[in-house]
């Protein structure tokens, strides 16, 4: 037993060292991680009932998000782990619950908000208290972890297969967005807008201008990309986005963080092309993966949120003199505000910014917002 | 598990991949700049921005995947081996074992360690050399590949160097030991390595012929940042071994593997593009480390992120720095500016500022104080309308209202000051040394013990009313030691440009040298540094300055009592008949014993052949003795090391200008091709050589004898010319030149 402990103890600590050391960058690598740990944990953790489970998990996953809270796919694959294993559990348990759930609550305006989720959440609680009693048993108590742990592997691989198929199918309905002859304007290197854009290329012929997006550059290997499937594509420098906004169709932009406004964290330089295409009137969209839903709101009131990076990607340590007499800011995101983004496009459909809240109760459960 | 490997494969090769990563960590500096804050404790434990140095260095390694570590310590061996076992890097998980050895008291530098480290059988293969006082986010098993890769193909790369570039004004950089680096852009190998310090400084720095000549790009660096980082093979530890005058890493391995003609192993650099190093290696650097951390160049070592302390910092505009789990309570009316980091429940009072500055843990900073730019350790109380600045405060001091400590103070631990307290600069002070008090007086040597006994003895000359009538403090003097060793970076003056606060170097030291005159008194002024900015007397090191120009002057003691070795050891290879072999290896020798550069013993030996010839009246004959020497004794000119026909030429030119034998140029030259010690185009180099024609000499003899012998030379080539245009076979080339 300590041994075991120990040891899932270990991979948890392994990975939670190396998001600390940002050895694992971006947010579906980290994601990915972390279902794999969680995979390992669950799969040797003993536990008699259902809220022992709970914990476990929710103990690997606040340990990890204590490691690095920037990276926030890791407590959002947690929460949305646990949300699955619920839905499982319930129904591995007994199908009582759900059905007296909704025949107590059914939807009106005033539970909503004590509720908060109007889908099959009500009878969450009900039935645990109900499967515990009938679960607990105190004769064998890994009786029921025995019978739960392969609907619980299920669950895992549910999530993780979400996370393997996520580009492709936040592209599936690529060219409804993206029209013939039509001038696209992104930055950074976001896989997701990659795919996206390769994905419509298929069925469209039109062209995207890449802005360099500095200190990082990445603009520079995104447009490398882009011509090499065939797009027709210019690089720009950042300082001229809003030049050829005028020109522009559409702005298509990857999501670091979706927050619970409907606003969103993205790569430095996104806020200036998202106003630049507001003062335009341009349509900004945003692509981006489910598991960048993140249950916060009001994240943009922390400072280090955009998380300030190594000042020697603008000025170079070299600069002896300098160094000395210049404070050096570097944020490695923008808040991108919902009043400037008019679609997110996701692997769950397409949603306007002032309806991701919904789809965040959705997807998590409201217990788990604060892991 | 590890050390059972240590045991069995010594000769274990290194290219398994699964190997595993191991560092070395020296956690002794064997210097005193911290002093009076390392009286008791080691250096590494001092805090940097709230976190133990040691933790930075640990975190740093841990970010390049190493999984093995030796924790080298000397002094307050014990203190390092707790701190290791209380921190998080002993529990499970971490990915990495420390194993903290403790050395003899006799470890009294690098090298010591080093031989310690091969007596005992720690590494096994490639492992990385650090210091315990390394900051560091490059990512070192980068620099471990590298190194792996080069030694597949030469098995003599035995150390990689990592250096950072930076600018030679940069905060970061140490004034006080900037070496200069000489690298092939090539290869990156290190060609040579000059230590420079501040004081004395360096006018000229010598870079040995063969470097140039040999490589085709070479560069020459005054602006690298010696991180300390040194990947090393397994061989290094028995080189110092065998090496047993190995002291410092750098001055003298480094210096002395790239000299040594008999070693033959190569030391490359590797210039970090990506990344920050430096070590805390002074007080000067304490300051320019913190403030990097603070502005975040370290990252992801920086407070709010990967920070090895276990508190959380939250970082706010302006690079705040505030804890997390235990806020600090800090009043509304206090001022909090830029890059500052506030430790843990500490207490800020009403209307005091804080500008740049560390607070550590459970510190109370009283009403109205200012703290600028300061460093102050945990539980300090510092009172109302106290003014701190530029100053590093130990843990636990009382600074009473009303107080002053001005830039470059270093305050030990427990010391109590004020009230009305009022410090010069760069004041140093520590609580009283009681002698038996407790188990760490007996981890100090003697040597310090008396040294601590002569601070208090003097206590009496010292007027202390400037320090409060509450304080219990003793003032360290500062006063130049007598025997100051020039050649160490630990010179008295030397380590004034290593403090911390020391803006106005050049001034400061340039009065001192007012006082200090014995100290420098020997050495003379240079008139050719008319040019140099500053105004601060530039001493030189006579015998660090040699260039090339004056080579062949000589002048000195040292060089002429070489001179004198080399010519009878000559005398008796050519007296007994050596194998020119024999001589070789004797004159080599020679030459280490007495540390000259190759050019000395090669002057010498032109001399000594040339003198060797006698003096004949028929042409014919003089041309048969000169043929028989050369041919019998030449080839010693190459087989000394160093084969440079073409300075070979200029310093039979440069010889035979004053020798009596001035006539015998051509022929000497001549037989000198035909013995092959120098070819055709060697000859027609030398010619078209600027110095070759002696305009840059004073008029005299010595000059038109130049001339002279340049002549010579231009009617040897068009000769030869000739002879190629023809296709003649003649072997008759020596002429009309008497």
């Amino acid at each position: 037993m300590q041994a075991e402990r120990g040891q899932h103890h270990r991979s948890v600590e392994v990975l939670a060292s190396k998001l600390r050391r940002r050895q694992i960058v971006g947010s579906r690598t980290a994601a990915l991680e972390t279902l794999v740990v969680l995979r390992q944990v669950v799969s040797r953790a003993r536990f008699s009932n259902f809220e022992q489970l709970v914990e476990i998990i929710r103990g690997v996953g606040r340990r990890l998000v204590e490691a690095q809270p920037k990276e926030h796919s890791v407590g959002n694959t947690v929460r949305k782990v646990l949300h699955h294993i619920r839905e499982e559990y319930q129904t591995a348990v007994g199908q009582t619950g759900p059905q007296a759930g909704t025949s107590t609550s059914g939807f009106s305006i005033s539970k909503f908000v004590l509720q908060g989720q109007p889908r099959r959440h009500v009878p969450a609680q009900k039935t645990e208290v109900k499967t515990t009693l009938k679960e607990d048993d105190p004769e064998d108590p890994d009786s029921f972890s025995k019978g739960l742990k392969p609907v619980l592997m299920e669950a895992i691989q549910d999530v993780l297969d979400e996370l393997e198929t996520v580009y492709d199918n936040v592209s599936k309905n690529a060219r409804d967005h993206i029209h013939p002859d039509e001038i696209i304007l992104t930055l950074g290197r976001s896989k997701t807008v990659e795919t996206f854009l390769k994905t419509a290329a298929h069925n469209r012929h039109y062209t995207v201008i890449v802005a360099e997006t500095g200190p990082s550059y990445d603009g520079r290997e995104m447009a490398k990309s882009l011509s090499s499937a065939g797009i027709s594509t210019f690089l720009v420098p950042d300082s001229s986005i809003f030049s050829l906004m005028s020109r522009v169709n559409k702005v298509i932009l990857g999501a670091h963080v979706i927050l619970a406004n409907g606003g969103m964290f993205a790569i430095t330089g996104s806020l200036i092309a998202a106003t630049a295409a507001k003062a335009h009137s341009t349509p900004v969209v945003v692509c981006a993966g489910q598991f960048k839903l993140t249950p916060l709101w009001n994240l943009y009131h922390e400072y280090g949120a955009v998380d300030f990076g190594n000042p020697s990607d603008v000025l170079g340590f070299n600069e002896g003199e300098l160094v000395n007499k210049v404070d050096v800011v570097n944020p490695y995101y923008d808040y991108v505000a919902p009043e400037f983004i008019d679609a997110y496009i996701t692997n769950d459909g397409d949603h306007p910014p002032s309806s991701i809240y919904r789809l965040l109760k959705e997807t998590y459960d409201d217990e788990d917002n604060e892991l | 598990m590890a050390s059972k490997n240590a045991a069995s494969g010594k000769e274990k090769l290194i290219d398994e991949e699964q190997e595993i990563l191991q560092a070395v960590v020296l956690a002794d500096s064997w210097n005193r700049r911290f002093r009076p804050l390392t009286t008791k404790k080691p250096r590494c434990l001092l805090p940097i921005c709230n976190a133990p140095l040691l933790d930075w260095t640990f975190e740093s390694l841990a970010l390049a995947g190493v999984q093995e570590v030796f924790v080298i310590c000397r002094s307050y061996s014990e203190q390092i081996k707790d701190a290791i076992k209380k921190s998080k890097w002993s529990r499970t998980g971490s990915g990495m074992k420390i194993v903290p050895i403790m050395t003899a008291k006799e470890t009294y530098s690098a090298g010591d360690a080093m031989r310690d480290i091969y007596t005992r059988g720690l590494v096994t293969g490639d492992f990385i050399l650090v210091q315990g006082d390394l900051v560091s986010n490059i990512q070192i098993d980068e620099v471990v590949r590298v190194h792996k890769e080069r030694r597949k193909t030469n098995k003599d790369a035995i150390l990689t160097m990592v250096v950072k570039e930076a600018g030679v004004q940069h905060r970061t950089r140490s004034r006080g030991d900037s070496p200069i680096f000489v690298v092939d852009s090539e290869t990156s190998e290190c060609l040579h390595y000059e230590p420079s310090f501040a004081f004395p400084k360096k006018q000229h720095a010598n870079i040995p012929r063969e470097v140039l000549a040999e490589h085709k790009e070479v560069e020459i660096r005054y602006d690298l940042i010696d991180c300390g980082i040194d990947v090393c093979s397994f061989e290094v530890p028995s080189l110092f071994q065998d090496n047993f005058d190995y002291l410092d890493m750098r001055r003298d391995f480094v210096h002395g593997v790239l000299t040594s003609d008999l070693l033959m192993k190569n030391i490359h650099v590797f210039v970090a593009k990506d990344g920050y190093a430096a070590r805390v290696q002074d007080t000067r650097s304490y300051e320019s480390i913190s403030k990097d951390i603070l502005s975040r160049w370290t990252f992801p070592l920086v407070p709010d992120d990967n920070y090895p302390g276990s508190e959380r910092y939250q970082h706010t505009g302006g690079n705040q720095y505030v804890a997390k789990t235990h806020p600090a309570t800090i009043s509304r009316t206090a001022k909090i500016g830029r890059n500052t980091l506030i430790g843990s429940s500490t207490r800020i009072h009403d209307n005091a500022e804080i500008i740049g500055s560390v607070v550590g843990p459970n510190c109370t900073i009283g009403a109205g104080s200012v703290i600028e730019n300061a460093y102050i350790f945990e539980g300090t109380t510092v009172g109302a309308e106290c003014r701190v600045t530029r100053s590093i405060v130990g843990s636990g001091v009382e600074i009473r209202d009303g107080s002053t400590v001005e830039r470059g103070s270093l305050i030990g631990d427990g010391v109590v000051i004020g009230p009305g307290a009022k410090l010069k600069p760069f004041e140093r002070l520590s609580v009283p040394w009681k002698a038996p008090a407790s188990t760490a007086g007996s981890d100090e040597d003697d040597d310090e013990d008396s040294d601590i006994e002569d601070i208090e003895a003097s206590q009496d000359t010292v007027d202390k009313a400037s320090l409060g009538p509450e304080s219990n403090a003793v003032v360290w003097i500062d006063k130049p030691p007598e025997d100051d060793d020039l050649d160490s970076p630990e010179n008295y003056n030397n380590l004034k440009y290593m403090r911390l606060g020391e803006d106005d170097v050049t001034l400061d030291v340039h009065h001192s040298d007012k006082d200090t005159e014995s100290v420098v008194s020997e050495e003379q002024q240079l008139q050719d540094s008319s040019d140099e900015e500053d105004n601060y007397d530039d001493h030189t090191d006579a015998e660090s300055v040699v260039s090339l120009s004056k080579d062949t002057q000589g002048g000195l003691m040292a060089d002429k009592e070489f001179r004198s070795e080399v010519n009878q050891s000559l005398e008796r290879a050519f007296a007994e008949g050596h194998s020119v072999d024999n001589a070789a290896v004797e004159l080599k020798t020679l030459r280490m014993a007495s540390n000259v550069p190759l050019i000395r013993v090669k002057e010498a030996v032109v001399a000594a052949i040339v003198e060797k010839i006698p003096v004949l009246e028929g042409a014919a004959e003089q041309r048969m003795e000169v043929n028989k020497t050369i041919a019998r004794w030449g080839q010693l000119i190459n087989r000394i090391g160093g084969v440079d026909p073409v300075e070979t030429i200029s310093l039979l030119q440069r010889h035979i200008s004053t020798s009596a034998r001035m006539s015998l140029f051509g022929q000497i030259l001549a037989a000198f091709y035909q013995t092959d010690v120098v070819e055709e185009d060697d000859i027609r180099a030398w010619h078209s050589l600027s110095t070759s024609q002696g305009i840059d000499l004073p008029l005299g003899e010595e000059r038109e004898n130049m001339g002279k012998a340049w002549i010579v030379g231009a009617h040897m080539i068009h000769q030869l010319d000739q002879q190629s245009d023809s296709e003649e076979e003649g072997s008759d080339e020596d002429e009309e030149s008497d």
